[in-house]
């Protein structure tokens, strides 16, 4: 058999049409495509049995309500819960991925002495040596907690201090708890009365408080709307997301804020705005205010009028200045709904820690203390983290638990209007490697009782009070409840007590002067509730993969 | 019956706190930023825009505006250029879906794409060791080299419909079926629902004169309304100026 030049032709043609008609190519093309989509790296999510459980997140001292969906007994989903009365549903930006950071690279894992890997023994036996050359000094930045009473009875019996490192939200109660001689988490703020808020730079919807307490209230009474049912009118020198959304903006001079209200507080006196009162109208006259504003009489006359056209009306600061406080006694905002409110009987008041802690010997900082607090003292200091934030904050780092892997309770958040108690459920097991401080402090005295046990006595006396509702899958009054065991039960699976409203008591204020004014403190957003050592990796999408956030200025994220 | 899945997002309550950027990138498995990443190159099937009326001082003005998949009805871009099938309309649903096992990763849907709503894996997902672990399994993670983008958390769909199934129902509660974005909002600024039931809140919301849609001129029969009653937004939309480039909506 001959090959001719035909046959080549031929055979070649059919080549041609082959390649051309067959799947092969094609689905060779497919194929390559689905392989390089399964290499082993790729993760893959974890397989088994899907629950959802209810808990509370203990980022930040808000206590929020959540729904935390578990996959083979990991957290693969958090989400608000709708039916929980303070936050409605809604959660902080972080609150969404903070699954993440219990395998952040920053997880502590290891106790460390000065830069190098220590032992849990070396730890104690170092406090004990501490303890005993001088006084000692626990800090913790949540009190009202289990936790915090069995740190407190160490530190009375163990001839020790125990001090309060207050957020934000409760320095800026502190001038009326000074004032009034009630403890500062006695107060809060009667938003859901108000009907117009004047917010002296307050980051009132980006993380204020509870997160999703006044976002839910501005959407419902305010959002988009020219002549809102609830007046926000934010003071503020630049356009915030606050100021963008508020109903009227007022950009002033930054630092002006005392002297605008002591401006404003003229206005209201001299114009018989309000109803006539004690106390001494401040020194800063109107002419003042308009030099240290930037603004115009007349804008701050109007200001004034249009702050009293709609009460109640109260205003809001962010740090502990007390002009802000006094200008709500001008406006009669303390002690009414509305307003400035008490929200229980508590007479007990928090020492707040000295910027300088000299005097002690040992300090030891509870896991709740925001890594920017350096006490700089002449002490050994213990610090409880569950991250490491970089950085010499402490002579001993200790590895507390992380994201719900300890049972913990949330006493009412700062600034809400009623008492509050819930349980954060520890979901996930608790690393053999970590100690919560009351673990390590009984270990030194074994007479300290378990939180449990402290928990227990907490959700007893709220059983025996027979006051308040709990909120769970279902609203049940307390005085309903067969048991404590019952109430505790509910409590442990999500739900949160609320105490019943209190008629807001007229306070007999003993302000006679006008205060002076001590430094402006602008509140950031939402990390600065929680001021955390690091962010959920998914926090990049809001600073990296897009620009809606800075970037934090921390290096550790 | 058919259901055309939409959204309504108020402009007028959103706050740009991003809850719906983090909640979604949860939701589906989107891995964190690589080191490399920027807002060009990251991952961010729903992504909020900060827009500006470009006013100094006092009378300066902001929003925010959720851009996410618009689930064009109508000659959808993305489907006609796709050489794989890739891209398909769920004629159930009317969620404009993607298939990663399909994508070759040429991009043409991202270069189709009007609203800029497509994104590009350039690196293999990875998140920190252990992390894993706390990934949604049921979503796939997807590979380097693949098109992705929001598909209105179609798990969750298919998660409602077993649950009606389950039940005897062929029709799916309304509320076993929101996506995570709705979800997360903290305002309710995005209202879920199918804009093919006359009744539903979605569809009467959607036919407020306060309503608008991006590029709508365009013919692509967007699902995704926006609602404002302040004018300089409906300005800078009737413009067609909601682009990144451009003074007005700054990226900032």
């Amino acid at each position: 058999m001959t090959f001719s030049r035909r046959d080549l032709f031929i055979g070649g043609a059919g080549i041609a049409a082959g390649i051309a008609f067959t799947p092969v190519p094609w689905k060779l093309l497919g194929d390559v495509s689905i392989w390089t989509q399964n290499w082993p790296w790729i993760p893959q999510p974890s397989r088994g049995p899907v629950e959802s459980k209810r808990s509370v997140c203990t980022l930040c001292a808000a206590g929020c309500g959540i729904r935390v969906r578990m996959a083979a007994g990991w957290p693969v989903g958090i989400s608000g819960v709708a039916t929980n009365p303070i936050t409605k549903g809604a959660l902080c930006p972080l609150a969404f991925a903070a699954q993440q950071l219990n395998f952040h690279p920053q997880r502590l894992r290891a106790v460390r002495h000065r830069g190098r890997t220590a032992s849990w023994n070396d730890a104690q036996a170092a406090f004990q040596k501490a303890c005993q050359d001088g006084p000692l000094l626990i800090v913790d930045s949540r009190p009202g907690r289990a936790a915090s009473s069995i740190l407190q009875a160490f530190a009375a019996t163990h001839s020790g201090d125990y001090r309060v490192l207050l957020g934000q939200d409760s320095q800026a109660l502190a001038p009326y708890a000074a004032w009034n001689g009630v403890a500062t988490s006695a107060l809060g703020y009667d938003l859901e009365n108000a009907r117009t808020i004047v917010s002296f730079g307050v980051s009132l919807l980006d993380g204020w408080g509870t997160p999703g307490r006044f976002t839910r209230l501005w959407s419902e009474k305010a959002a988009g709307r020219s002549d809102p049912e609830l007046r926000l009118m934010q003071i503020e020198p630049s356009l915030s997301r606050t100021a963008a959304r508020a109903w009227r903006w007022t950009a002033i001079r930054p630092g002006s804020d005392a002297a605008l209200a002591a401006g404003l507080a003229h206005v209201l006196i001299e114009e018989h705005l309000v109803n006539p009162h004690q106390l001494v109208p401040p020194q800063t006259s109107l002419i003042d205010a308009v030099a240290q504003t930037g603004l115009s009489a007349e804008t701050i006359r109007a200001l004034a009028h249009t702050m009293v056209q709609r009460r109640p009306v109260v205003a809001l600061a962010c740090g502990s200045d007390p002009t802000i406080a006094a200008l709500n006694v001008v406006l009669g905002a303390v002690g009414t709904s509305g307003g400035v409110v008490l929200r229980s009987n508590s007479r007990v008041l928090e020492i707040p820690v000295e910027p300088s802690t000299k005097g002690y010997s040992a300090v030891l900082l509870d896991d709740t203390i925001p890594w920017g607090f350096d006490p700089q003292p002449n002490a050994e200091v213990f610090r409880f983290a569950a991250w490491d934030g970089g950085g010499n904050q402490g002579d001993w780092l200790l590895p507390a638990p992380g994201f719900l892997e300890a049972l913990t309770d949330v006493p009412a958040a700062p600034a809400l209007n009623a008492e509050t108690y819930s349980i954060a459920q520890n979901l996930l097991p608790q690393p053999e490697q970590v100690k919560t401080p009351v673990q390590f402090l009984a270990q030194i005295d074994s007479t300290l009782p378990p939180v449990e046990k402290a928990i227990q006595a907490r959700c007893q006396e709220i059983f025996h009070a027979k006051r308040g509702v709990v909120f769970g899958e279902q609203v049940v009054a307390v005085a309903n409840f067969e048991s404590t065991a019952k109430l505790e039960e509910q409590l442990r699976n999500g739900a949160v007590w609320v105490g019943e409203p209190r008629h807001p008591a007229p306070w007999k204020c003993a302000l006679q002067q006008w205060p002076s004014a001590t430094s402006p403190w602008h509140s950031a957003d939402w990390s600065a509730a929680w001021d955390p050592v690091v962010l959920p990796p998914l926090a990049t999408k809001l600073y990296q993969e897009s620009d809606l956030r800075e970037a934090p200025a921390r290096s550790n994220t | 019956m058919s259901a055309r899945y939409g959204m309504v997002i108020d402009l007028d309550r959103c706050t740009g706190c991003g809850a719906c950027m983090v909640a979604c990138a949860a939701e589906n498995n989107v891995p964190p930023a690589h080191s490399r990443a920027t807002a060009r190159t990251g991952i961010t099937p729903m992504l909020v825009r900060r827009l500006s009326n470009g006013t100094p001082g006092a009378d300066a003005r902001e929003a925010f505006i959720p851009i996410t998949c618009m689930q064009c009805g109508h000659e959808t871009p993305c489907v006609s250029v796709c050489p794989q099938q890739a891209v398909e309309v769920d004629k159930a649903t009317g969620i404009v879906l993607q298939m990663p096992q399909r994508c070759l990763g040429c991009r043409y849907c991202m270069t189709a794409c009007p609203y800029h709503a497509r994104y590009f894996n350039w690196w293999d997902p990875q998140w920190p060791p252990g992390m894993e672990q706390t990934l949604n399994p049921g979503v796939s993670v997807r590979m380097r080299g693949v098109v992705e983008k929001c598909n209105l958390c179609h798990a969750r769909y298919h998660a409602a419909t077993e649950k009606a199934a389950g039940a005897g129902e062929t029709q799916i509660d309304p509320l076993d079926y929101v996506p995570a974005c709705v979800e997360a909002c903290p305002t309710v600024a995005i209202l879920f629902g199918d804009l093919a039931d006359p009744s539903d809140p979605v569809s009467i919301a959607a036919d407020s004169p306060d309503c608008f849609r991006l590029l709508a001129q365009i013919g692509t029969d967007p699902k995704i309304h926006y609602k404002t009653t302040q004018d300089w937004i409906r300005a800078l939309a009737d413009r067609n100026s909601l682009r990144s480039h451009s003074p007005e909506a700054q990226h900032v």
